[in-house]
């Protein structure tokens, strides 16, 4: 397999605080990676540089080298980058709009007006995300009123829509109830087919349901990273796997 | 057992003293719209309700009196929609600027700076607009009189300006970060996320400030009394900017002091004021139903898309029309040319030429509101810091102000409002302590709240309409010291109910559930721990009122002052000299006397900031205690 994206060296500080220490990490096209590691370890950090989303914090200094198909993310331009380096976030975070609306709102901004086209894409990316039976009557209705893994999912759609490439996932399930979590991890094991995913997890057994890469952060270093049957059934770092086994802190 | 008798006792008497308050409170507002309503009735029986509305002749005075409000209907609606066709655009973008665009530290000082501003009295806008505005556009238009509908509105734009946009940038600040991320995460550009989901996520907290600034506009009476030009007809043709115009609270402040009690022109001014009160009800409805869409998170603005393009064409349609009329074929054609053009360039441009496009005339809008501003207090400081002298701030005015100083004004301020807050504090802060901890939904609390909010959007015009008639003619105290007090004590109390209950309701209930449930009783849960929480909120909510009242005019020039006194007096039914009043008596009818104008402005904004900056750095230092 390929290396679709990879950090060089790649080091983090707010102020004059530092939170990611000299990272190299591979991502492999249309694989899992999951990001596991006590909080504070900086693995929504490290997630949140793939597509720039630090560029809104203040005081964030970057160093060393994030490729992403061979180019340099750190010169590129941020709103092109974020087109194909989609991103879901930790709380369902529906605009305040209709479900339809909140679907088309990518593809709007980036330039699409046809209507015939836009409605292809809002049903398209509804059934990859496994939300278009449940809410394709109600296109025109609020998204607020959906409920939270259904909001998650909307979401994920909206990512979809985009037609990204990578599909970046900040703790997609930490608001949601055992259910609605089943059907994100589902999911994401379809959406392997089609994207590469890398997600941000603190639920252990959710990274070895569903990821074929595990990498284990630790205070803002990356201890140790392999396939994910290898870090659950034989770490080779203690770190790990104290971490794995629950005894740790 | 003794001892708990003797708390049970204490308790019912301290509950009672809040009852107290609040029945003062609610008899208080009930008899003044009571009042005000009664008052009114000749008038509609002499005229018809229709044909007070809709005769556009107002000739209260006339050999054959004719008492039509149709004309100072429609310049008050004329006035109020100039003001927001500019001071609407330039607010919202001031707002965005300070939300989004502005690094944090530009916007901790610029957005309490506009918040001082909207502290201004209006006495001293209107001084402005006279002595400046007006003279700059009779030269510019090259007109007799700059004394217009143009002036009025941009004056009362201006005005209304630091309201929008207070309110509209905490409605854009407070919607949730998530959005951003969300809208970047998908490539959206920033103004893209701006304009297609933050400001739509604000929309209702936007058009509530509109409201407020609207209601604003409408309840000003100084400023527009002071350059509206105050003829009572209606512009013709009716978009001619140029043309005076005069506004129902103009029209209360003209000719109240002038009137024979009890005479159809006298009941007629009632009418006035009624419409007043009638015109602040709808106001509010319109503003409640905003704020339950907030409260309960839809959007007021659900419009269909279909339906919008049917209005916006409509729209369209209209405007052109009143451009063909006002402008001519061909310059219309050109405009039209120029906007489809731009619609069109706004197609082939890069988003991030739009971008670009965008900020910049946010920019460029935000650089003109803080220009103006700065401007107004620039003019009013230099030309007066000069007249500003000890003799000027220690003795009386002589030789119709044109002489001496301001001395006695200082001081009758000083008692006005002093004795109005001694009224009005007790009874506010008891009322609001009932409403809030002592009591469910009943009768009295629905009557207060509904009789409170209806008052606190009431033109301060209107208390002053409501002392002259009661208390100087009815109960015979003449012209005094009291009477004022009570008015602006009328006037400041609303104010002072609501933000205590609003500072009483930000107290967290489990506060007082860990009081209670510490055998503690409620009145010692209330002055122990729920009164120190709200302490600082109470506080600010009361010295902005303070500074209202220093500020204000209406209420008082008909009920408590007088334009020259050589002494200071203690005796409550004496006349005093206020600074707001002096203020206006010399823009308006002291020929030469633009110095002491000057002196006395900037007299009164330093009193009045002063007050503000209190407030302001209390809330400060508050919000800081929190983090």
């Amino acid at each position: 397999m390929t290396s679709i994206l990879s950090t060089k060296n790649l080091n983090l500080s707010y102020g004059s605080k530092q939170v990611l220490y000299d990272i190299d990490l591979p991502f492999e096209e249309k694989s899992v990676t999951a990001l596991i590691g006590p909080s504070g370890c900086g693995k929504s950090t490290l997630l949140r540089c793939m597509n720039r989303m630090n560029d809104l914090i203040p005081d964030c200094k970057i160093t060393g080298d994030i490729l992403y198909r061979g180019e340099n993310i750190t010169k590129s331009d941020p709103v092109l980058l974020r087109r194909k380096i989609g991103m879901v976030f930790q709380r369902p975070n529906p605009f305040p709009k209709s479900i339809y609306d909140n679907i088309a709102y990518g593809p709007r901004a980036h330039g699409t007006k046809d209507v015939k086209i836009l409605d292809d894409i809002v049903e398209n990316s509804l059934k990859g995300a496994v939300l278009w039976d449940e809410v394709k009557d109600r296109l025109h209705e609020s998204a607020l009123g959906l409920s939270g893994g259904q909001q998650q999912r909307l979401c994920i759609a909206r990512t979809l829509a985009v037609n990204p490439d990578v599909i970046l996932m900040d703790e997609p399930c930490s608001a949601l109830d055992p259910i609605a979590t089943t059907k994100i991890e589902q999911l994401i094991l379809d959406l392997k087919k089609n994207y590469t995913v890398i997600i941000v997890t603190h639920n252990m057994q959710q990274a070895a349901r569903i990821s074929d890469i595990t990498g284990f952060m630790y205070l803002g270093k990356l201890i140790e990273t392999g396939k994910t049957e290898l870090i659950f059934s034989n770490p080779q770092e203690e770190l790990t796997e104290r971490y794995i086994t629950g005894r740790f802190g | 057992m003794n001892t708990h008798l003797k708390s049970g006792w204490k308790e019912t008497g301290i509950k009672s003293v809040w009852l107290a308050t609040a029945l003062i409170a609610a008899s208080v507002v009930v008899f003044i719209l009571g009042y005000l309503v009664l008052t009114s009735i000749p008038i509609f029986f002499e005229t018809g309700v229709s044909g007070f509305l809709f005769n556009s002749v107002w000739n209260p005075t006339g050999v054959v009196p004719s008492y039509g409000i149709a004309a100072l209907l429609i310049d008050t609606l004329l006035v109020t929609f100039g003001a927001m066709i500019f001071a609407v655009p330039l607010g919202i973008i001031c707002a965005v600027f300070l939300a989004y665009l502005a690094p944090q530290k530009v916007r901790d000082i610029v957005k309490p700076a506009i918040e001082l501003l909207a502290g201004i009295p209006s006495v001293v806008y209107g001084f402005f607009g006279m002595v400046v505005l007006c003279s700059l556009l009779q030269n510019v238009l090259d007109i007799p009189s700059g004394f217009s509908w143009l002036a009025a509105s941009i004056l009362l734009g201006i005005m209304a300006l630091p309201t929008i946009v207070s309110v509209s940038e905490d409605a854009l600040y407070v919607v949730p970060k998530d959005y951003t991320e969300a809208s970047l995460g998908l490539g959206a550009t920033k103004w893209q996320t701006i304009s297609r989901v933050l400001i739509p996520a604000a929309a209702s907290g936007i058009s509530a400030a509109v409201i407020l600034g609207m209601g604003r506009a409408i309840g000003e009476t100084m400023a527009v009394m002071m350059v509206a030009g105050n003829a009572a007809v209606i512009p013709s043709p009716i978009w001619d900017v140029l043309s005076p115009v005069r506004t129902l609270t103009a029209t209360l402040g003209i000719e109240l002091a002038e009137v024979a009690s009890g005479s159809m022109h006298y009941y007629a001014l009632f009418g006035v004021a009624a419409v007043l009160l009638l015109i602040t009800l709808v106001i509010n409805l319109i503003s409640v139903r905003i704020t339950k869409k907030i409260q309960s998170g839809g959007s007021v603005f659900s419009i269909p898309a279909q339906i919008k393009k049917i209005l916006m064409l409509c729209g369209m349609i209209f405007a052109v029309c009143i451009l063909m009329y006002a402008l001519g074929i061909i310059p219309t054609l050109i405009l039209t040319v120029i906007v489809f053009g731009l619609f069109f360039l706004r197609r082939i441009m890069s988003h991030k030429s739009i971008e670009r496009t965008a900020f910049g005339i946010i920019y460029a809008g935000t650089f003109l509101v803080i220009g103006i501003l700065f401007v107004i207090l620039a003019n009013i400081f230099i030309n007066g810091i000069p007249a500003i002298s000890w003799e000027f701030l220690t003795t009386a005015p002589r030789n119709m102000g044109l002489e001496g100083g301001i001395y006695p004004a200082i001081i009758g301020t000083l008692q006005l409002v002093g004795g109005a807050i001694l009224l009005a504090l007790p009874i506010g802060i008891g009322s609001a302590i009932y409403l809030h901890e002592y009591s469910r939904n009943n009768l009295l609390t629905r009557l207060l709240r509904t009789g409170n909010d209806l008052l606190a959007g009431t033109p301060s015009v209107v208390f002053g309409v409501f002392g002259f008639a009661f208390l100087v003619i009815f109960l015979g105290w003449g012209v005094c010291m009291l009477a004022g007090m009570i008015c602006l004590a009328l006037m400041v109390l609303p104010t002072i109910i609501k933000t205590t209950e609003e500072a009483l309701r930000s107290v967290p209930n489990s506060l007082r559930e860990a009081s209670l449930g510490l055998g503690a009783t409620k009145w010692q849960t209330l002055k122990k721990v729920v009164l120190p929480s709200a302490a600082p909120g109470i506080l600010t909510g009361t010295i902005l009122s303070i500074g209202r009242a220093a500020g204000e005019t209406a209420p008082i020039m008909f009920t408590a002052v007088v334009f020259s006194k050589r002494f200071i007096s203690m005796d409550l039914f004496d006349p005093v000299m206020a600074l707001p009043f002096h203020l206006y008596v010399l823009s308006t009818s002291v020929p030469g006397s633009e110095t002491q104008q000057y002196g006395t402005a900037v007299v009164l904004i330093c009193l009045v900031m002063a007050i503000y900056l209190v407030a302001i750095v209390i809330r400060k230092r508050f919000q800081k205690r929190l983090l």
